[in-house]
């Protein structure tokens, strides 16, 4: 599979980028776009130089404390004074219902349940947050390509073809990833709901009748997949297993320096209080 | 890595190393038709499909677009005009994904003769015009297995569009490629955005190896030839029904 993604043509590291530093010298407060803001071509009609905003991906698996992280830093960064878009999965109009139907209905097959999560993507991504990039937003996306192709991926679906399909996208400008043990997915979901999901414990894959065996097994292999988009995407890997606080804190601090703001300090107001345990 | 895949996916194969191989993975075999709307393809396919029927072979016919599956966000979709060419092209690909996955392929494997009328090429042709990258969609489509047999039914432009607009009172928005901005006039904006999917089946032509029909060739005759050229590279005594 050819990708015009080669090492040369990127921006360098999320770590120490220069591409960026030197943006932002510039710019002062404004976050200046990153020299490539698609993975490949992309999409039809959109002009790469007119999105001003930023896109920041957390993902992780269920009990990950994703949503969480996204609560809080959606109330940090409009204290801060920047306006927020959200995305997620199965949240667009287009087609949102009809995947909930599908997952309810369980007769769906694999290539057909990754191109509708992928109509999904792109609905959302050409109608929500490209607008809001445009207009200089900060996107907070609770989890992006990277989960659909992990999912798709264990379940046999080429990687260079996931890809493939997600070469239009538009790269993130931080994409963290709240990494846990499956196990401790397992404790935080069950507490949660009382009981483990389907899909998250991927039971239309025959690994095991028995729920938690299945759960864990499953859960290893997204992690595995993980592992390796993490390094095929610079993912900036965080510890989820420590406190919220802790987990929170380094965020603000990375997305802090990618805004050009000073990292402040943050309490959660009396409604996000009961998050920041 | 390659220990977590379950199984190995169809769509890790590229297309054009199946073509060479020669040897299908099934029994069945693939007959598919395209052209441009009027281009004469679905009366071909229907008269080709009734000849069959009538002999008693084991054939299915299937159609592009006709999955329940993605019906209502297709119907959403086009009410409130909210595709885009990627999420049109995407909802397409979904669709055809179903029906590849639950009918095609378990036929072919069944050991079926499956006639489709347009398959993977109206996207590639339909979408490039639209303005995705061709590149992008011979890699969403690559899951799809490549045909035994592609009729391409070939009519002049004028011939083709006025077969269409003088049967229909109205063109659809999407029909005609409204969408994308080519003319404030439907029976126009058709004709550009027909114009533009005819020289794309033109260029694959010979990259995936259509057999070329003209379409402005009588009914019967042009019948005839198919079932000529199917007899040719198809052994159809596969298919015959069994002599008890």
């Amino acid at each position: 599979m050819k990708r015009s993604r080669t090492p040369a043509s990127r921006p360098a590291s999320p770590n120490g980028n220069p591409v960026k530093a030197k943006a932002r010298k510039k710019a002062g407060n404004n976050h200046a776009a990153p020299a490539i803001r698609f993975y490949g071509v992309p999409l039809p009609g959109v002009r790469p130089e007119e999105l001003s905003g930023s896109l920041i991906v957390v993902e992780g698996t269920d009990g990950s404390g994703r949503s969480t992280q996204i609560s809080l830093l959606t109330e940090w960064l409009e204290g801060e004074g920047f306006a927020v878009e959200t995305m997620g999965l199965r949240r667009s109009f287009l087609v949102g219902e009809d995947i909930d139907a599908l997952l309810a209905e369980n007769a769906v097959t694999r290539t057909t349940l990754a191109l509708m999560y992928g109509t999904d993507f792109f609905d959302q991504l050409e109608r929500r947050i490209l607008p809001a990039l445009r207009s200089g937003l900060i996107v907070l996306a609770d989890r992006y390509i990277f989960t659909l192709i992990a999912r798709a991926a264990v379940r046999g679906i080429g990687r260079d073809y996931l890809h493939g399909v997600y070469e239009i996208a538009l790269r993130p400008d931080l994409t963290f990833w709240l990494n846990v043990k499956p196990e401790v997915a397992f404790d935080r979901e069950f507490k949660k709901l009382q009981t483990i999901s389907y899909w998250e414990s991927g039971r239309d894959m025959s690994l095991s009748n028995d729920l938690f065996k299945s759960f864990i097994r499953y859960q290893s292999m997204i992690k595995r997949e993980f592992e390796y988009l993490s390094k095929r995407h610079e993912f900036i890997e965080l510890d989820g297993e420590v406190s919220v606080a802790q987990v929170n804190g380094l965020l603000r601090k990375r997305i802090a320096s990618h805004l050009g703001i000073r990292a402040t300090h943050y309490k959660p107001s009396h409604a996000l209080a009961h998050l920041w345990r | 890595m390659a220990t977590i895949t379950p199984e190995i996916s169809i769509a890790e194969r590229p297309v054009a190393e199946r073509t060479a191989a020669g040897k299908r993975p099934y029994p069945g075999a693939l007959v598919v038709v395209e052209g441009i709307d009027g281009s004469g393809k679905s009366t071909q396919l229907y008269l080709l499909k009734r000849w069959l029927e009538i002999g008693g072979y084991r054939i299915h016919f299937t159609e592009w677009n006709s999955s329940p599956l993605v019906k209502s966000a297709t119907r959403r979709g086009k009410q409130r005009r909210l595709l885009t060419p990627t999420t049109f092209s995407m909802l397409h690909a979904a669709d055809f994904a179903d029906r590849c996955e639950r009918q095609i392929l378990p036929l072919l494997h069944g050991g079926y003769l499956v006639l489709a009328d347009r398959y993977v090429y109206t996207a590639f042709a339909r979408d490039a015009a639209r303005g995705c990258s061709p590149h992008w969609l011979r890699n969403l489509y690559s899951f799809a297995p490549v045909p035994d047999i592609t009729f391409y039914f070939r009519a002049p432009l004028d011939v083709a569009v006025n077969r269409i607009v003088a049967g229909r009172p109205k063109l659809k928005y999407y029909e005609a490629g409204m969408d994308l901005g080519f003319s404030l006039d439907r029976a126009e904006s058709f004709r550009i955005f027909q114009e533009k999917i005819l020289n794309n089946y033109d260029q694959m032509v010979e990259t995936d190896r259509f057999i070329l029909m003209d379409g402005t060739v009588r009914v019967n005759k042009l019948q005839r030839l198919m079932r000529q050229l199917l007899g040719d590279k198809i052994d159809l005594a596969h298919f015959a029904p069994k002599k008890k």
